[in-house]
């Protein structure tokens, strides 16, 4: 723990470790995963996935960041606003992630600045956000 | 002069639906673009819609291979939520399926390799041998593809006939150790086939964050078993088979040996199986409002779920499933770089992909 208690610092974030449910968790919308994405790897950490989910209350995303540390799980989460659905790309830092960044431009319709995407899951032609489809629409 | 050579979505070269697209030069392998989505169903879309009972259900069906894997994430992340912990005797159930399901797996795995590599007489003692597991399977659970024996708070079945599971466990040791190590490991057209073929060396395994046999065919040493344990694994003895080549018999050696030490495990939670309940007091399971993640060693390697719950309605507000395959598919490319085209069917196959897994 003592390990990882320097994040957030490094970081520049005020949050600190949240320890429940499987997960550490470090909340801030100040993340700036570019940094993050490069101390977690100087720190030898194994990149997992991005969990993205949208937020019933107004329609922005949140995105958990998962790396893996010795077997610890550690996720950083950050939300993005409905009419701002844009972060930086870390696949070009980390390849492990280029998947996952397709994956969820696809589903979700987030934009990962500094990248292009190639069909992944849905084929050419279909647009982005198949998991923000309501039944009643 | 390059060229391409398209291989799938449906090509006897592939036992499943996705797409390599070759550009070769001569016999030699430059470059591969994958394409995936054949089978993607939006199970996690759909597991939004389902309330907390039909969605352990639904995760069943991502994958037919590890079926008991996925149901046993989400039970497992869904108990985090309720904080619920399951009774001494489920966890060690737990541990059996999940190790017999490895053995299914990676059995299944051998017999497909063998079956690349033209021998068929190793496709067909897999497959016996495969039989035999899938029957130690049927006889806990009633089913031999999904096993519905997960719940939140326990299992749906007891273990009625430990000794019956013992005696798979036995005739597996012996055949894997008397014929399927010996011949992966010395055989030479199997060496041929597999020595210095589709290497992924360590440093591109840790760049591609690859995960299960494939990571440690490639000398990293991670096993969600040991360095997160969960169920009843934290009272097992078992080793992490690792090895440094990161070619294909690298990973048939690394399934091979994960093979016995699977029975090792069994042998050990068989004969140990605590006495007791094997489901908790409550029927009706409330999930509060948060969000819990569970990670499993399948057999393919480290499975991800991560649960959320809004404490109000009976269905989740998202599943999140990160499958081994999903992680392990990129690096692929990697391995087909510089090959002989006619071994592109046994390095595509030799990090075990379950294209179901992946498109979900």
């Amino acid at each position: 723990m003592s390990d990882i208690a320097t994040i957030p610092g490094e970081l520049g974030v005020s949050g600190t470790w949240v320890k429940r449910t499987g997960s550490q968790w470090l909340s801030s919308d100040s993340i700036d995963v570019r940094r993050m994405a490069s101390l977690m790897l100087e720190r030898d950490a194994r990149f997992v996935t991005i969990t993205a989910m949208e937020l019933p209350d107004n329609g922005g995303i949140r995105l958990d960041y998962h790396w893996d540390v010795g077997g610890e799980l550690l996720t950083f989460t950050l939300s993005l606003k409905s009419d701002e659905k844009r972060t930086p790309s870390i696949h070009d830092l980390c390849p492990a992630a280029d998947w996952i960044e397709r994956e969820i431009h696809e589903y979700f319709a987030v934009d990962f600045a500094g990248r292009e995407y190639e069909p992944l899951l849905l084929r050419t032609g279909d647009v982005a956000g198949v998991n923000l489809h309501k039944e009643d629409e | 002069m390059s060229y391409r050579i398209p291989i799938g979505p449906y090509h006897p070269a592939l036992e499943e639906p996705y797409k390599l697209d070759l550009v070769c030069e001569g016999e030699t392998v430059r470059d591969a673009e994958l394409k995936i989505g054949f089978n993607f169903r939006g199970i996690e879309y759909l597991a939004e819609r389902r309330n907390y009972v039909q969605v352990i259900a639904l995760m069943e069906r991502v994958c037919g291979i590890c079926s008991n894997v996925h149901t046993l994430s989400i039970c497992q992340a869904l108990e985090r939520l309720a904080e619920i912990a399951p009774p001494p005797r489920a966890l060690y159930i737990r541990v059996i399926m999940a190790e017999l399901e490895r053995l299914h797996s990676h059995v299944l795995w051998a017999g497909i390799a063998g079956k690349i590599m033209g021998f068929k007489t190793m496709f067909m003692t897999c497959f016996l041998l495969r039989e035999k597991v899938m029957d130690a399977l049927e006889i806990i659970s009633g089913n031999r593809v999904n096993y519905a024996m997960n719940r939140v708070g326990g299992v749906n079945r007891d273990i009625a006939d430990p000794d019956g599971v013992l005696a798979v466990v036995d005739c597996l040791e012996h055949e894997v150790t008397r014929v399927i190590i010996p011949i992966f490991t010395s055989n030479r057209t199997a060496l041929e086939r597999c020595v210095g073929v589709g290497v992924l060396t360590t440093e591109q395994a840790k760049v591609y964050a690859v995960v299960g046999p494939t990571a440690r065919a490639s000398g990293v040493p991670q096993d969600i078993r040991r360095a997160a344990p969960y169920a009843a694994y934290a009272e097992m003895e078992f080793n992490v088979p690792v090895e440094s080549a990161g070619d294909v018999r690298a990973r048939l050696v690394v399934r091979a040996l994960e093979i016995l030490e699977s029975c090792r495990i069994l042998r050990q939670a068989l004969k140990k199986l605590p006495t007791g309940d094997f489901w908790g007091p409550t029927e009706e399971v409330e999930v509060p409002a948060g969000t819990a993640i569970s990670r499993i060693e399948g057999p393919r390697g480290e499975v991800l779920y991560s649960v959320t719950s809004d404490g109000e309605n009976d269905t989740p507000q998202r599943v999140k499933v990160r499958t081994p395959t999903y992680a392990n598919m990129p690096s692929v490319r990697l391995m087909l770089r510089g090959a002989r085209l006619a071994d592109a069917p046994l390095i595509q196959a030799s990090f075990d992909p379950c294209y179901s897994c992946t498109d979900r």
